[in-house]
């Protein structure tokens, strides 16, 4: 067996206002997103708009539940995913986003990892301003 | 704008003793490419690199690969922390300012270095919104998958297929295997491997006098799409159609696309984007679907883009790719002229 | 209301695998067990490189065992610093050593050793001539790793002495230090 060895890298990042509002409102488990010259809300929110560059100011609240658009079922997860059991990868829109958030589906089994579930934010039991605040999501009707 | 070709091509052999060095894999191999036109490092006036120093663990790890390229006596020299096609892409630019006609390009990359390729690439991504969470490439690449099938209708019977025509296994052989990620199998994803490979550029009509049947490189451009997945359709690579337009595919079609996928789905996408028919022999080569030398896998696609000029084709387009689902994309389109 | 969030940890790690030493490495690590240091002579322009590292940088050409030829354990010392230890958390040393740099008689590069063991600080100087205090037998390794810059001649050689001779003119020195 080959010997190993690690980099660690202990990162501190500023995450400055735009960021930093969507992390202080998961800290509150609330969410936020950003709004774009077009209309468009986005979240997560970005400094910068995706399409023209234009700098983004604009924070507006989202709901906590919304729709899955795609999901991955992972069947064995690996050491660094948010969860230890088999879950989804999943691209949810929250209620009254236009993006999409990336994060955990804690679905149970690849069956109901489908476009179009209902799904809510999990919290997680302490939060403290990170996209870790979501522990995962969670079907809305269970 | 100069003419440029390429002219050279050469990649290490896949069987190197444990413990070879880049620099020791890229020594030979340079050599070699230069050699195939008659030329050496004497020669050369520009080189460029690709490599990353996250695969090797350490910082400016490439600079000790540098004495494969021959450092001495120093010459105008660069270096990108990308896949050698955007060293290309450099030297390219390079050679248009005029002073120089040759140019050597060559990348390296030792995926077996790190305990996961999977955990390794975490890093190219947003650290605020996508790292913490581990989202690995693998994970990404199979959103991107039930992306294109959820819009265009292919299945998983169409990305095992891809796999079938090049090693001839059974379809339903291969479909019965588990996944790691849905819709992903092993078989569906390019294995990580160790590498290195070198590409000669030369200007004018320099490459005429060294080469019989030179490819000219008729038009190259990459693109960058959004780097969040959420923000754009995974099913689509505008960024790929940008860069195939800009290069010029269009101005009379190719017959041969080697393409950068490292999973089947990307070479759906991918073909999609490029808008090519079934007339298209797409990766003859076997692409980076049967092996994926990080940080050189682009470059080849180029290589073998060379290759089928040499045998005899006039229009082949070579593709490279980096970030997670396709983010950045090159197009190369090579020709070959009487 | 708590301030707004102004800072995110991050804390992440990667694995690498130590790579296998190369083939020449541990040949380099065996020989050194065995009390030779060996070297490869460039065909083309004759430099000795010591660890040999199966190419001449200057004319990129692969050398081999073909092109071996072992290298005296003693030599001159070129370059070096006295260091006095800074107390920063992990620091091992205490007291001021030298670090320097060795040219062996018969090589055209030099090694550094991180702890010039046996000759006092004081006497310490550029064109100090000086040779290798063995470890017994049993208790060589050679320095390995492809990744780790060869330090010294690992544990092969425990200490350097002077060997009184008179020092190494500064000119003989110029025209091998590569």
């Amino acid at each position: 067996m080959a010997a190993t060895w690690k980099l660690e890298f202990p990162y501190r990042r500023s995450v400055g206002p735009v960021i930093g509002a969507f992390l202080t409102a998961l800290r509150d488990r609330r969410v936020v997103g950003v709004r774009a010259p077009d209309g468009r809300v986005l979240v997560p929110p970005f400094e910068y708009d995706p399409e023209t560059g234009e700098a983004l100011t604009e924070i507006v609240d989202v709901a906590s539940d919304g729709v899955v658009e795609r999901a991955a079922w992972v069947t064995e997860p690996l050491r660094t995913h948010p969860l230890d059991r088999p879950f989804a990868w999943a691209l949810v829109k929250l209620d009254g986003a236009d993006t999409s958030l990336l994060h955990a589906f804690d679905c149970g089994s690849p069956e109901r990892a489908q476009s179009g579930a209902r799904v809510r934010i999990r919290w997680a039991p302490e939060t403290e301003g990170h996209i870790k605040d979501i522990a995962c999501f969670e079907p809305a009707e269970g | 704008m100069r003419d440029i070709a390429i002219v050279a091509f050469a990649q290490a052999p896949a069987d190197q003793p444990a413990g070879q060095t880049e620099t020791l894999m890229l020594l030979p191999t340079i050599t070699r490419a230069l050699a195939d036109v008659g030329l050496t490092r004497r020669d050369v006036g520009f080189t460029c690199s690709g490599s990353a120093d996250y695969l090797t663990g350490g910082t400016f790890t490439f600079v000790q690969m540098l004495e494969a390229a021959g450092a001495w006596p120093p010459i105008p020299e660069s270096h990108v922390e990308m896949d050698g096609a955007w060293a290309l892409h450099e030297a390219w630019v390079r050679l248009q300012h005029g002073d120089v006609d040759v140019a050597l390009v060559f990348s390296s990359g030792r995926a077996s270095l790190g305990v996961s390729l999977r955990e390794t690439l975490t890093f190219q991504l947003d650290p605020y919104y996508l790292a913490p969470l581990g989202a690995d490439y693998v994970s990404l690449a199979a959103l991107q998958g039930e992306a294109v099938m959820a819009r265009t209708g292919r299945t998983e019977r169409d990305l095992a297929e891809i796999v079938a025509a090049r090693t001839g296994l059974d379809v339903d052989k291969l479909l019965a295997e588990p996944y790691v990620v849905a819709p992903l199998r092993t078989h569906d994803i390019g294995p990580p491997v160790d590498g290195a490979a070198a590409v000669v550029l030369v200007a004018g009509d320099r490459a005429r006098e060294l080469c019989e049947r030179p490819a000219w490189i008729a038009g190259i451009d990459h693109r960058a799409d959004p780097h969040y997945p959420g923000v754009r359709d995974l099913s689509r690579s505008r960024s790929t159609t940008l860069a195939g337009e800009k290069a010029g595919v269009g101005n009379g079609g190719v017959e041969v696309a080697e393409l950068h996928a490292v999973c089947t789905p990307e070479e759906i996408v991918l073909a999609d984007a490029l808008g090519l028919g079934g007339d298209v022999d797409v990766n003859p080569s076997g692409g980076g679907i049967a092996a994926n030398p990080m940080m050189v896998t682009g470059l080849v696609r180029i290589g073998e883009a060379l290759k089928q000029i040499a045998g005899g084709r006039s229009r082949v387009l070579g593709h490279a790719s980096s970030g997670p689902c396709l983010q950045q994309n090159l197009v190369c389109v090579l020709e070959g002229r009487n | 209301m708590a301030d707004p969030v102004q800072f995110m940890s991050h804390f992440t790690t990667v694995e690498y695998r130590v790579p296998d030493p190369s083939p020449l490495n541990v040949y380099f690590a065996e020989q050194l067990a065995k009390g030779r240091i060996v070297g490869h002579k460039c065909p083309q322009c004759g430099k000795v490189y010591m660890p040999p590292r199966g190419y001449c940088p200057l004319c990129v050409v692969e050398t081999t065992a073909k092109d071996e030829v072992e290298v005296a354990d003693r030599g001159t010392v070129t370059t070096f610093s006295v260091i006095t230890p800074l107390q920063y958390q992990g620091q091992e040393e205490t007291d001021d050593y030298v670090q320097a740099t060795i040219l062996l008689d018969g090589s055209d590069t030099t090694i550094m050793v991180a702890h010039l063991d046996g000759v006092a600080i004081a006497d310490v100087h550029s064109g100090l001539r000086v040779k290798a205090v063995w470890a017994p037998e049993s208790e060589r390794s050679g320095a390995t790793g492809s990744l780790a810059r060869q330090m010294g001649l690992g544990s092969a050689v425990t200490s350097w002495e002077a060997t009184g001779e008179p020092d190494t003119p500064r000119d003989h020195l110029a025209e091998h230090i590569v």
